[in-house]
């Protein structure tokens, strides 16, 4: 038996040493001729960022919040471009996706090399995307798909990984099961003696009778943005959130690769919340806003908190929780974050 | 290093995962350092790991399966009174395809959970039946037609007196559950598999060999050839109109091809997987597509299920015995029955149906003669190659309407859009296609084992290219764990 084994492990170890060879090689050819046109089509935001990081000095990592435009808007540029005008000595580059989060961002800024010339990089920091609905949104399938591509390993490997589903790949039944069992189950807590929450609160909240008229019958349309609002910021952020680890993880990286962060708080639409819902929703959400500041404020990272800047109706969406700002509401947001930018002496530019 | 062990947890142990290439060496390797004697126990608990990986609670009706044949077959055996054999043979029978009707084809009948607008509703209205729909959903098991079919053929056999009853109980559960075949096949005899679990198996560096070979090509095979066809089919079925003729007939032709790979590679690697254990599991596929008949199809494609069909269901009917009218009712009852095996949809039944029908047809109007002409054989396997793929329309589809909605767009002028088709998925079609001209009647390890070094090495240089470069993106797990 132990002659056999030391038979098989002779005849092996040298064909194993040769699938090693031919993999290296592999690897290789895959990244001179393939890599890039792979990239463009499963993960186009690395190419972009390949094509930028060694020029750029600042980063603006965000999804559709910095590139969405009201009809009406004159101006069309994103938020980014907005906050580039006051920095004309810096040179700015955007990478920007629908639906991006911190996972991703995560994943870009890991890729930009120590010692390049990015300085800073400014992150958007969405609310809504920690909560449940977010982080089991349907397309986050696809987006860890992307993901894998991100991952700073062999780029052969990181293919291969993708074909074999190798990422958060549960099927959107999945997903929906633990939105649904967040809004069914899920209790709030309050430390302020004057809110107070039911348990099961999401549900107990979307049950109640809203907006009726004389004969007790909703109105509907009102009923269902009520909900909508409820679903989106009713919930709380905790040392648990898969948001904060990976927002946790973009610190720590930026750190190590003496990067300045700016967090940009996007700002949601607090007004309506409150006009749909009432008080108890906003106090989540300047909680929420509390939680995120407290924890990530700091030498190297800067929090920009947008979260009540932008009127209602300097919204996109008028009838959906979104954060797509008009013109307006856009320039606040580079507003604030420009001046703010300028207050911590990061960049020299001209406040608005 | 926590993102890959996240993933891992995340990731069903199928056998294109990264889970399993772990899974397996450490299997086998532990296999080979035990004892003979301890063996068996390692590769029970490894299967019920791999099972178990899919849902912990679907082992509660695997093991309540075990134990029921386990104790019947026993008492079958030695009972002296046929009345009471048989009585007992009821009881299995009943039990195994009581479970399986329960979680198959109740469950399946009742809920829907695919159907994301009832459930929006229910979650408005009644967000506890949405929960428990969806807890119903997930709680039907992966693999228990497989495995429920092969312990049946375990308690028919003893039954019959053609294999005597096992005496150990963990070795019985290794037989019901050994993890390579466990899932979606083959589904292997008492007999032909049971033997080989309970032999002393030295390393041989020959199987390890052929295990490479047969896993890699299967790898190739689902990887590359049907996880590429998968995006290209469901666009098609998804919306046919859109499509102009040519990508329309590709799509129904490309389900044909995406099902064949798919459930082919899937049992080469379940055979290289075995073999690396010493086990030699059936072959389930012997190039159906070069079939010259529909005969000649069913006993080159999914080979296990149709025998299985054949030898406990069709025979026992009367076979061939009978007179024409109730044979021609039994092949009808075998292939309706075959194609509901697959699940609770009409369009099964309506598939099985079809190559009832046309094996009716073939053998009413031809006998047992395909003709001895080169061109009478080469027209009469295009013939059922086509019959075979329009049929696969209604086993892809999910209604009757649909199916046939799909069907008549094959014959009308079509939208405007086209596939688009990369150059490397055609590249991999056409050696997937090439490999099965040269592998007729032939298995890939062996061939493999006739070609030079150097060209060897080169076929496994651009399957190991294929399999990483161009694999499939398509989150599609086998077609086949779903019945």
């Amino acid at each position: 038996m132990t002659s056999n084994i030391r038979n098989i492990i002779n005849r092996v170890g040298g064909r194993v040493a040769l699938l090693a060879l031919i993999c290296l090689v592999l690897n290789f050819i895959y990244t001179r001729f393939f890599w890039i046109d792979d990239l463009e089509q499963y993960a186009p935001m690395l190419s972009e960022l390949i094509s930028v990081k060694d020029s750029a000095e600042v980063l603006y990592f965000g999804e559709s919040s910095n590139f969405s435009t009201h009809p009406d808007d004159s101006l069309k540029e994103p938020i980014s471009k907005f906050i580039s005008y006051h920095f004309p000595d810096s040179r700015f580059a955007t990478i920007n996706n629908s639906a991006y989060h911190a996972g991703l961002y995560l994943q870009l800024i890991r890729q930009i090399d120590k010692g390049s010339k990015v300085q800073m990089v400014i992150v958007t920091l969405n609310m809504r995307t920690f909560d449940q609905a977010a982080i089991n949104s349907k397309l986050e399938s696809a987006l860890q798909k992307s993901n894998t591509m991100y991952h700073p390993r062999p780029p052969l490997m990181n293919r291969f990984l993708m074909s074999l589903n190798f990422y958060d790949n549960r099927d959107s039944m999945q997903r929906d099961l633990q939105t649904w069992k967040s809004w069914t189950y899920d209790t709030l807590k309050s430390d302020d003696p004057k809110i107070k929450f039911d348990p099961n609160t999401i549900r107990r909240w979307c049950e109640t009778i809203k907006f009726p008229d004389s004969n007790g019958i909703e109105n509907m349309p009102l009923r269902l943005m009520a909900d909508h609002n409820i679903k989106a910021f009713a919930f709380q952020i905790n040392d648990q959130n898969p948001r904060v680890r990976d927002f946790d993880e973009i610190v720590r990286v930026c750190r190590d690769k003496n990067l300045r962060l700016v967090l940009n708080l996007m700002a949601e639409n607090v007004e309506y919340a409150d006009s749909f819902v009432g008080e108890n929703l906003v106090w989540l959400m300047r909680q929420n806003r509390n939680y995120l500041i407290n924890r990530y404020q700091s030498g190297n990272v800067l929090v920009v908190d947008n979260l009540e800047s932008v009127h209602g109706k300097h919204y996109r969406d008028q009838d959906w929780t979104t954060e797509h700002y008009d013109q307006i509401g856009r320039q606040i947001i580079a507003k604030n974050v420009t001046d703010s930018i300028i207050r911590r002496k990061w960049l020299n530019g001209s406040t608005y | 290093m926590d993102i890959f062990a996240k993933y891992l947890k995340i990731q069903r142990l199928l056998f294109n995962s990264v889970a399993f290439l772990i899974f397996l060496p450490c299997v086998v390797i532990l296999f080979y350092l035990l004892p003979h004697r301890f063996r068996w126990i390692l590769l029970l608990a490894s299967s019920y790991l791999f099972y178990g990986w899919w849902k912990v609670e679907f082992l509660a009706l695997i093991i309540f399966s075990t134990v029921l044949d386990y104790v019947v077959a026993r008492l079958i055996y030695f009972s002296r009174f046929r009345i009471i054999r048989i009585g007992l043979l009821l009881i299995s029978l009943g039990a195994n395809l009581g479970l399986l009707f329960l979680f198959k084809y109740y469950i399946m009948f009742s809920a829907k959970p695919e159907d994301d607008m009832l459930f929006t509703i229910y979650m408005v209205d009644f967000p506890f039946k949405a929960l428990v729909l969806y807890g119903i959903y997930y709680a039907i098991p992966v693999g228990i037609s497989f495995y429920t079919f092969q312990t049946l053929s375990y308690t028919l056999d003893v039954f019959n007196r053609k294999a005597e009853p096992e005496k150990h109980l963990g070795k019985f559960a290794l037989f019901v559950s050994f993890f390579p075949q466990l899932v979606a096949g083959p589904i292997e005899r008492f007999t032909h598999l049971m033997p080989q679990l309970k032999k002393k198996v030295e390393p041989l560096y020959e199987n390890f060999s052929n295990a490479f070979r047969l896993m890699l090509f299967g790898f190739f095979v689902k990887i590359c050839v049907a996880d590429n066809l998968s995006l290209l089919v469901d666009q098609v079925y998804a919306n046919p109109d859109a499509y102009n003729l040519f990508s329309r007939w590709f799509g129904t032709i490309g389900f044909g091809f995406q099902i064949y790979a798919d459930f082919a590679g899937y049992s080469l690697i379940a055979q290289g997987a075995a073999l690396c254990l010493g086990v030699n599991l059936m072959d389930n596929f012997k190039t159906p597509y070069l079939s010259v008949t529909i005969t000649e199809f069913w006993k080159r494609w999914h080979i296990s299920l149709s025998t299985w069909f054949r030898d406990y269901l069709y025979i026992p009917l009367g076979g061939n015995r009978v007179n024409v009218f109730r044979w021609a009712f039994n092949i009808l009852l075998v292939f309706a029955i075959s194609g509901m095996w697959h699940g609770a949809n009409k369009t099964f039944l309506i598939w099985g149906l079809i190559h009832g029908g046309l094996y009716l047809v073939e053998r009413f109007i031809f006998g047992n003669k395909t003709g001895e002409s080169k061109f009478l054989k080469a027209s009469s396997a295009l013939v059922t190659f086509l019959g075979v793929q329009l049929a696969w329309v209604f086993f892809r589809s999910k209604s009757t309407q649909s199916s046939i909605h799909q069907l008549a767009s094959l014959f009308d002028s079509g939208g405007n859009e086209s596939l688009i088709i990369k150059g490397s998925v055609i590249l991999i079609l056409i050696i997937f296609i090439l490999s099965d001209l040269v592998l007729y009647n032939r298995r890939i390890d062996s061939y493999l084992g006739t070609l030079s070094k150097p060209v060897r090495w080169s076929v496994y240089t651009f399957f190991l290219w294929s399999i990483t470069a161009w694999g499939g993106t398509t989150d599609h797990p086998f077609i086949y764990f779903q019945f």
